[in-house]
């Protein structure tokens, strides 16, 4: 356990020298914050933007405050996600390629604290990161459009989070499994994406990739009746996840 | 003496290509060993084995030493053949760090990491960040990170091959002072590194040990009586060393014979009658020797011909 918090606090000091831990909070921020601020001006811009006939009515309604979130929701599962494996694809393979994995490993550290201990940085970052973006966001809803249901708001933030910490521990994973970190960002928003469109086809199949839809409904304060299975399913995929890119790290041959 | 540390049988391969042959060994606390052998004879991948970094395809490693029966990496300090460390930790960040991975409280951690900066003269340094160090400085970073916790085996790989002459004589001076003091395995493929350090050597080719021992059995247990002659250029003397090196041309006492640098060897059974046997050859074919010299084969002539044998050494003595 010591050792263990000597790694995390190791992960922790790199990704600020790294400024990781800087601009991975912005980029949500400025995704999350962006979306009420449109939603509010658009009609503005609309307006302003010309070649519209004189005098033909422009009659957009301005989406509500759940709407709007559900909507910050949405850019986060496709940019966010993004950036999310983007940041950490190399996080595992590029030190085991550097040789920098065999300097920490020969010294008395598990492979399994290893991982558990950049599976805990990166948790802790995203979600600071996804919770300084998200409440950005709510900040300009309120101030912009109106407020939304507090509870709502907190139980979609929760379900999110849950789904990023699925793509997070998915990206650790194969930077695990594979040499190439572009391979493991690949191979992640990959396995994000299939799980996302199977949740649009089949969405009696009961997945981790419902729960982005899930949260989405639960920041509109609709509840959904799958909402539970859907989170112990998710959590359970994370945690397997997780054990199996133990289990890589346990019989991996270092440089 | 106890026994540190025994490998028997212990055996890699890498898809059909076996890069250590199932090989024996054992080592005695506080010698000082080097593992030595040319290029691809397997002394990384022995190395990376004996860290737990690689796992064996079979064989067994057993650390044996009195309190050794927690973690072993806990007792073993080590340093890669190409260290690369946390470029953006500095010098003194990386000491303590490496230090507390081994259990040491953050304030021992300190002290050590200010103790072995001082020792491998980076204590200037200490406050940069790691990524600017010149190779020689990260070597040293590297012998430093493997000694913060004072383990009774220090394995070290290729320690000396990247340095300059300089560099290269600091550290084999370091080493000496560490071998007063734990148990050291080195590998090298420098023969007079070997030599001037060590107490026992292990030769590797091809994966497998060509032989093993102490440095001055070695030498006895391999000497051999040999006479070096160097001959004028004339054709003669030309042609009839050609014929002495193919074999056409024999002689009482000699073994055999063979161009080495310029001159002709010959590997003896008796000393003073193969020489009698070759200055009476020389008067009588009229052959202008140059230079002659009787004596006894080195460890390097066991090297370079374990090398050029290709590791069969081991098999016909065996
Ligand atoms: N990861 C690997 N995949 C395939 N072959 C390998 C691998 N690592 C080593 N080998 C092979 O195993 C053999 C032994 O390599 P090793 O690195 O142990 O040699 P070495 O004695 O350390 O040589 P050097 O003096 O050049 O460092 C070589 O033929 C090498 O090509
Ligand atoms: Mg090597």
């Amino acid at each position: 356990m010591a050792i263990w918090l000597v790694l995390v606090r190791k992960e922790v000091v790199e990704a600020l020298r790294s400024m990781k831990a800087v601009w991975l909070p912005l980029v949500f921020i400025l995704l999350g914050a962006m979306q009420p601020i449109t939603s509010y001006y658009m009609p503005e811009i609309l307006k302003h933007a010309g070649n519209m006939p004189e005098g033909s009515i422009i009659q957009i309604p301005v989406p509500s405050a759940g709407e709007v979130l559900a909507q910050t929701l949405s850019q986060y599962g496709t940019l966010g996600l993004l950036i999310v494996a983007l940041a950490f694809m190399g996080m595992i393979s590029s030190e085991i390629n550097s040789g920098t994995a065999s300097f920490t490993l020969v010294k008395p550290v598990g492979r399994t604290s290893f991982f558990l201990s950049k599976w805990a940085a990166a948790l802790l970052l995203v979600w600071l990161s996804f919770a300084a973006g998200f409440g950005a966001s709510w900040y300009y809803t309120v101030l912009l459009i109106g407020a939304p249901d507090a509870g709502a708001v907190v139980q979609g933030f929760l379900l999110y989070g849950l789904w990023l910490s699925f793509v997070v521990t998915l990206t650790l994973l194969f930077s695990s499994l594979l040499r190439s970190p572009a391979g493991a960002a690949f191979a992640s928003l990959g396995t994000a994406a299939v799980l996302a469109v199977a949740s649009s086809l089949f969405p009696h199949a009961w997945q981790p990739g419902l729960l982005a839809g899930i949260a989405a409904e639960a920041v509109q304060a609709a509840a959904n009746p799958k909402a539970t299975a859907v989170v112990m399913i998710t959590a359970a995929a994370t945690a397997l996840a997780a054990v199996l890119a133990c289990l890589s790290m346990k019989r991996k041959a270092l440089p | 003496m106890n026994e540190l540390l025994c490998v028997t049988g212990l055996k890699r391969t890498f898809g059909a290509r076996a890069a250590v042959e199932g090989i024996d060994m054992s080592i005695k606390e506080g010698r000082c060993v080097a593992l030595l052998g040319p290029n691809g004879a397997g002394k990384t991948t022995t190395i990376r084995m004996l860290t737990g970094l690689l796992p064996p395809t079979s064989g067994t490693i057993k650390f044996r030493g009195e309190g050794m029966e927690d973690d072993f990496r806990r007792h073993i300090g080590y340093l890669p053949q190409a260290p690369v460390y946390y470029g953006w930790m500095s010098g003194r960040e990386l000491l303590v760090h490496a230090g507390r991975l081994c259990g040491l409280s953050a304030a021992a951690a300190e002290a050590r990491a200010a103790e072995m900066l001082e020792r491998v003269g980076l204590s200037d340094a200490a406050r940069r960040r790691v990524g600017g160090y010149s190779g020689g400085m990260k070597q040293r970073l590297g012998i430093a990170q493997a000694l913060v916790h004072r383990p009774r085996l220090v394995i070290m790989d290729e320690p000396v091959s990247a340095l300059d002459p300089i560099g290269r004589r600091e550290v084999l001076a370091l080493m000496r002072e560490l071998k007063e003091e734990t148990t050291v395995l080195f590998s090298t493929h420098v023969l007079h590194d070997a030599e001037s350090v060590c107490d026992d050597v292990i030769i590797m080719a091809d994966g497998r040990v060509a032989a093993a021992g102490a440095v001055e059995e070695l030498r006895s247990r391999y000497r051999q009586p040999i006479i070096e002659l160097r001959v004028e250029e004339d054709a003669r003397s030309v042609a009839w060393a050609d014929e002495m090196a193919d074999g056409r041309r024999k002689l009482p006492h000699v073994d055999s014979a063979e161009h080495r640098d310029g001159s002709l060897r010959f590997a003896v059974d008796d000393l003073d009658a193969a020489r009698i046997a070759l200055m009476q050859e020389l008067v009588r074919e009229g052959v202008k020797a140059a230079r002659l010299e009787a004596g006894f084969s080195t460890l390097e002539d066991l090297f370079l011909k374990v090398v050029e044998g290709r590791g069969n050494l081991a098999r016909t003595r065996s």
